[in-house]
């Protein structure tokens, strides 16, 4: 009896001991979600500090929002072309650097070099890049086909996704390769041998062997990318500012808009609580996919 | 034309505007001067409250704008005065966010503030702008303010019959062409044969597309096109504004505030814009105030429209200037003249006003010094300032004989500023300005994408009605038919 009445004042101590940090954790992490949507409910604007309570209003107008929806689209074509693309880049690239080859650790760092650069930097630098009078991707294109190429890449619509794409790719392919080097390097060596001496192929040991191996780690640079994917901003803005028109406007530059330029408070606040629900169900259906709730 | 010489220009200005500057500068600083203007008197209310150092801060748009009061401005008036002076420089298109997001903070950050007229109305209803009336009369600066040119004082200045900013930039579109090519005697020849008018400065778009056209196909192996203007969305966007309603277009239906921005005139001007492209140089459909400006300082464009800068800038006005190393040497000085654009009525695009921040928590100090910059005297030093970009606004900058001599075809120069002011069409000033702006904004870019412009402007006038209706449509008219009766609205027919 004294020995169960000591264990559950120990856990009481316990409790007592980690209940402010997780008051603070709740305090940081809820407190914002719980003020969103309180804000959601409200008629907050640039103009009119309304607090009273406004019911659904800005759910309803967050579903007939064409402009919304077209921006969700946007950002979903950028994140399943880019996504693939950076993934399989990414791992050709590991594959490449994978043995030891002279020269190694300074290449491997030049192409790490994209990522450590914040990414407004690189769209602003892509920006000069696709300069149609003095980029020098233009020039490059003119050498190729002999003529002058003023090609206007951030103001025609068959060219500026291609755009981001390119520097959205630039950026982030390197931080695919590096996480897929670091799993490919873990891979057990004599697996791999003793599939060389069975007579094994390279797609049959790439498939039965290396990517089991690294899915762990593939599954969670694809997660990461997915969500960085989902909040691109800083290069389209750069490049595009999700023009022409609205074309290349993805959610997070459609929130920034309406909560920064337009002070649309209230209405951002239900924007931002729709993305946030959007992600959490992606998150926990991906992380149950590739079993790593665990 | 051979007493050109730029080294004359500095000599000159040094003797027209920096000296007097100084000069003045010292008058005052040794407490003799009496408090006979209201400069004076701003400086003299001032040094008792700036007693034990203040500082007040004024937000600023970046870049050139702001060697104002960084290099002139502010150091001055620390000396006269005892008050520092913090310049917050904010890019313009972040200005006005900047001031909202700090007003609704209210931590009194900024004191004085640089603002766009066209945004007062939402400024001042959020409570963001102090009233100054009381301020004003309490400082005896009413005479003053009288004498800012009448389009920027009946229209920049207040709110409601209330005064919330002074004026303080005469922005102003006006037309710059080579005189040179214009006066060709060969050309003059050709085009007159051809299209049976003389070879001028456009009065008309059509006549603009002709002279363009015809001026581009005679020299584009010179490397000359026939003109280049701003095609960069934001600043498209008062080209349109401007261009739409020169040709008889109004923004909204007055009595039921449908918007009418895509009528025939509104898809007209539209077209027109995407077709003279053709002859423009390659990649217009980027061009913004720098590229603008550096094609026609080299030389390769004949007709451009812009602010006043460009006018300073071709003239090679103090060229030697530090700050203005960025600017491409102008290649064109002596060679540029200077009309109102095509229409006749040009835009008042953007400018600036000073304001006092309602949440500052100086706020006689902030007044006093937007009450000196805008003065008479200050004023006038501020506007020659080489590598400023302040403009003409007050009657006297128009005739001051320091800016007549600086450089020989000043007065030309000066002369134009005026008339265009006179003429000029205000920007689109309503409840949430920014969004109708915006919405036209990306009906511009879509233009240069290759859309249809009578669709791009349907869905300009759809999201148009679609915030009327949000800000609510008795309350946007009243706002709306209350700019359209200023004289600045829309051309007089």
């Amino acid at each position: 009896m004294a020995a169960t009445a000591g264990r559950s004042g120990d856990r009481g101590f316990r409790y007592s001991l980690v209940a402010p940090s997780i008051v603070i954790l709740l305090l940081i992490g809820v407190f914002p979600l719980v003020y969103l949507l309180v804000v959601s409910f409200q008629g907050i604007t640039m103009m009119e500090t309304d607090t009273s309570f406004h019911g659904l209003l800005n759910y309803r107008l967050l579903f007939s929002d064409a402009r919304l929806w077209q921006s969700l689209l946007h950002t979903i074509v950028f994140t399943v072309v880019a996504l693939p693309i950076e993934l399989g880049l990414g791992l050709a690239m590991a594959q490449l650097f994978i043995d030891r080859l002279p020269g190694r650790q300074v290449f491997v760092a030049l192409l790490v070099l994209p990522v450590v650069v914040s990414p407004i930097v690189a769209g602003a630098t892509w920006s000069l890049m696709f300069d149609n009078r003095f980029g020098p991707v233009n020039e490059i294109i003119g050498w190729i086909a002999g003529k002058e190429m003023p090609l206007l890449w951030t103001v025609k619509p068959d060219l500026v996704y291609v755009a981001i794409l390119v520097a959205e790719i630039w950026q982030w392919t390197p931080f695919m390769f590096l996480l897929l080097l670091a799993a490919l390097s873990r891979v057990d060596r004599s697996q791999l041998e003793a599939a060389q001496i069975d007579g094994a192929g390279y797609w049959r040991t790439f498939f039965r062997i290396v990517l089991p191996a690294i899915w762990p780690v593939m599954a969670v640079a694809i997660l990461i990318r997915g969500l960085d994917l989902f909040r691109l901003f800083d290069i389209v803005w750069a490049l595009t500012k999700g023009g022409p028109g609205t074309m290349t406007e993805t959610i997070s530059i459609f929130t920034y808009v309406k909560g920064f330029q337009q002070f649309e408070t209230s209405y951002t606040a239900a924007v931002a609580l729709l993305i946030i629900v959007l992600l959490s169900v992606l998150v926990l259906t991906a992380l149950r996919r590739v079993s790593l709730s665990r | 034309m051979s007493a050109f010489s730029p080294r004359r220009l500095v000599a000159s200005a040094i003797r027209n505007v920096l000296v007097p500057a100084a000069a003045t500068g010292l008058l005052a600083f040794s407490g003799t001067a009496s408090a006979e203007n209201a400069a004076q008197r701003a400086v003299e209310a001032a040094k008792p409250l700036c007693a034990g150092g203040k500082t007040i801060s004024i937000v600023w748009e970046a870049g050139l704008q702001s060697l104002d009061p960084l290099n002139y401005s502010g150091p001055l008036w620390e000396k006269l005065t005892g008050c520092k002076v913090k310049v917050v420089e904010v890019p313009t298109a972040e200005m006005f966010t900047k001031i909202m997001q700090e007003y609704r903070a209210g931590t009194g950050a900024y004191d004085a503030l640089n603002v766009v007229p066209s945004w007062m109305p939402d400024l001042v209803q959020a409570g963001a702008l102090e009233q100054l009336d009381s301020y004003v009369d309490k400082y005896g600066y009413r005479d003053e303010l009288k004498n800012i040119a009448p389009t920027y004082r009946d229209n920049q200045m207040t709110v409601n019959g209330k005064i919330y900013g002074f004026p303080d930039d005469g922005d102003v579109f006006i037309m710059y062409y080579r005189k040179d090519i214009f006066a060709n005697p060969k050309l003059k020849r050709e085009f007159k044969a051809k299209y049976k008018y003389d070879l001028a400065p456009p009065k008309t778009w059509q006549q603009f597309d002709e002279i363009g056209s015809f001026l581009t196909e005679k020299l584009k192996s010179k490397g000359i096109y026939g003109a280049s203007l701003f095609r960069d969305p934001p600043y498209a966007l008062f080209m349109f504004e401007e261009r739409f309603r020169n040709e008889g277009g109004r923004f909204f239906d007055g009595n039921t505030m449908k918007a009418t921005v895509n009528s025939e005139i509104g898809v007209k001007a539209l077209e027109g814009m995407r077709h003279e492209n053709r002859f423009m140089p390659p990649g217009v459909e980027k061009f913004g105030f720098v590229e603008n400006l550096a094609v026609f300082l080299k030389g390769q464009s004949a007709m451009t429209i812009s602010w006043p800068p460009y006018g300073r800038f071709a003239a090679g006005y103090l060229a030697n200037e530090k700050a203005l190393d960025w600017v491409p040497k102008s290649q064109i000085a002596g060679k540029v003249g200077y009309a109102l654009p095509p229409g006749g009525h040009p835009e008042l695009a953007l400018g600036f006003a000073l304001s006092v921040a309602s949440s500052s928590k100086q706020k006689e100090l902030a007044y006093l010094l937007i009450q000196w910059l805008n003065s008479e005297e200050i004023s006038n030093k501020r506007v020659q300032l080489p590598y400023a970009l302040r403009d003409p606004f007050r009657n006297s900058h128009y005739t001051n004989p320091g800016y007549l001599k600086l450089w020989p075809d000043a007065k030309n120069y000066l002369a134009t500023l005026k008339e265009a002011s006179e003429t000029g069409l205000l920007d689109l000033s309503l409840i949430q300005t920014d969004k109708y702006e915006e919405a036209l904004r990306q009906g511009v870019s879509r233009l240069w994408a290759g859309d249809d412009p009578k669709a791009i402007l349907d869905d300009v006038a759809k999201q148009w009605d679609s915030i009327t209706q949000r800000v609510g449509v008795d309350r946007q008219k009243a706002i709306y038919n209350a700019w359209a009766a200023k004289s600045g609205a829309y051309p007089k027919r």
